[in-house]
């Protein structure tokens, strides 16, 4: 297409955008809605999944030894566990480490530095700190530890003291997935399925024009280009408005999510992923108008 | 330079607009069509910019048969006509100017082309200090002179005026047939199909009247019958 064409096209688009104020108003409007209700679900649910990420992280599994186990009996049975596919992380904390944190807390509880004051003697066990890949899976290491040909050198698995809340964590997790899943698809297709008929009644506003521009002799790609632009235009302007509603939404949830998400609150983690959240929405904004615009042409449009 | 040859146009249902017509029409006529509302003056203007497709029957444009055009290429062929209509059609959201510069763009005149002419034909028809004028700003003549600007500025071979003055009080409607018979003598073919009786007995040129979609009457200098 002739370079005249495009520029005349997309003065056009710009002109029927500004002029229909009210129609161009209502039509960014809904669009703009189905975005936001799209983007805030898909955020909701990757916000949730990081909060439960960061309890995950916080969950583990302790496993004690005897006292009279050597330090090179417990690293290599570490290093036995190592080869355990479950298993994310495995950290060795010896009695005097033990008793170091131990003292630590007693700074700010001094019954504690009392207590041990009084036994004399450090009576404190070494212990492995084991991580799950999933908090699923504890259950598993768990007995897996139990039935363990070292078995008879551990004192006590702290898991079972852990065991629901980290069940409760796990079958969270699973329900938030599904869920945010499920809402995401259905609000995507609402979205789309509002956005098409929004601008499907734009494009019926314009249909007596494109009668008119046939009869002055414009050809069809000159008649469906404006309404292209405007279609993008449509998309971008909404993509613009979302973006503040997001950042509005974000700051409102601010307090709630303070701390839970490992990089601060949900408006650190709007401005970290700025560009990505813009960007998305740019794209599916103009993505949804364009193809509205296009399919409604089609069928108003006869050469 | 027109010629409709065995020309029938049916409907779907069975609805017979036109019957068997034959017509010729030369380079700068001025051709009034009559008949009574359904007649089928409309339908046969229609076949001329391809609006409608014939049923059966050619009609020729400078010899070329009009249903053997390329439906892409219908756009170029409706640039050589100019239309005018009882409801003007002008585009709402755009002023004049840019109603008259629309024809012009489709056909990618330069900015500069458009900025000259635009304004003259403007001038033409009397509307130059209207330009910056929305269509719902205007009395039905001017909307009038501006379809007419605009169905004249790309130098149509043919201007096909469709009930022009259909909407419009006495004095609008002389002033649009003075235009008329101004552009006539610039030497452009025009077909008027209208109602009117008193234009059609004061132009003294040729008319044909419609009946049930057969021509019943073909007048070199004709009066206003049916």
């Amino acid at each position: 297409m002739k370079f005249i064409k495009l520029k005349r096209t997309f003065r056009e688009g710009m002109d029927n955008f500004r002029r229909n104020g009210w129609l161009s108003f209502a039509t960014v409007s809904v669009l703009a809605i189905s975005l936001y209700v799209i983007s805030i679900t898909i955020i909701l649910g990757v916000t949730a999944n990081m909060v439960l990420r960061n309890i995950q992280d916080k969950i583990n599994v302790s496993v004690y030894f005897n006292t009279d186990i050597e330090e090179n009996r417990i690293l290599e049975i570490k290093s036995k566990l190592t080869g355990y596919q479950e298993i994310s992380s495995i950290e060795y904390v010896s009695k005097e480490q033990a008793l170091e944190q131990f003292k630590k807390m007693g700074d700010k509880n001094p019954s504690i530095t009392q207590a041990l004051a009084e036994i004399g003697d450090n009576p404190l066990l070494s212990a492995l700190v084991i991580k799950a890949k999933h908090p699923s899976q504890y259950d598993l290491i768990a007995k897996a530890i139990t039935n363990s040909n070292f078995s008879a050198d551990v004192s006590r698995i702290d898991f079972e003291e852990n065991k629901t809340a980290i069940d409760r964590l796990s079958s969270i997790i699973k329900l938030v997935e599904k869920v945010g899943l499920t809402l995401g698809i259905v609000f995507v297709f609402i979205g789309v399925l509002i956005t098409f008929n929004a601008i499907r009644l734009t494009m019926y506003a314009h249909k007596q024009e494109f009668e008119i521009m046939r009869l002055v002799g414009a050809s069809n790609i000159y008649i469906r280009m404006p309404f292209v632009f405007e279609g993008i235009l449509y998309g971008a302007v909404s993509a613009f408005v979302v973006m503040i509603c997001i950042f509005i939404t974000s700051k409102f949830l601010a307090p709630i999510t303070q701390g839970s998400i490992s990089g601060g609150d949900i408006v650190s983690f709007y401005f970290a992923n700025f560009f990505i959240i813009f960007g998305g929405l740019l794209i599916s904004g103009i993505f949804l108008g364009t193809l509205s615009g296009v399919i409604a042409i089609k069928r108003y449009l006869k050469v | 330079m027109l010629k409709f040859e065995n020309v029938s146009k049916i409907y779907p249902g069975n609805f017979v607009a036109l019957e068997d017509i034959n017509l010729q029409i030369e380079k700068g006529e001025f051709l009034s069509i009559v008949g009574h509302s359904g007649s089928g003056k409309s339908t046969l203007l229609k076949l001329i910019y391809a609006e409608e497709q014939v049923t059966g029957g050619h009609v020729y444009f400078n010899d070329r048969s009009i249903d053997s055009i390329n439906r892409k290429h219908l756009p170029y062929y409706r640039r050589n006509i100019g239309t005018v209509f009882q409801d003007f059609k002008l585009l709402p959201q755009k002023t004049a100017f840019e109603n008259v510069a629309y024809a012009l763009e489709v056909s990618d005149e330069t900015d500069e082309e458009i900025k000259e002419l635009v304004p003259e034909i403007l001038d033409i028809v009397g509307m130059g200090d209207k330009a910056n004028k929305y269509p719902r700003q205007l009395s039905g003549g001017e909307q009038q002179k501006i379809c007419l600007a605009r169905a004249l500025v790309r130098k149509p071979l043919i201007i096909i005026a469709d009930e022009p003055t259909g909407n419009l009080d006495p004095v609008a409607t002389w002033e649009i047939v003075q235009l008329l018979l101004k552009i006539n003598s610039m030497g452009t073919t025009i077909l008027l199909a209208t109602h009117n009786k008193d234009i059609v007995d004061k132009l003294n040129r040729r008319v044909i009247a419609l009946d049930q979609g057969k021509i019943i009457r073909d007048h070199q200098k004709g009066r206003y019958a049916i």
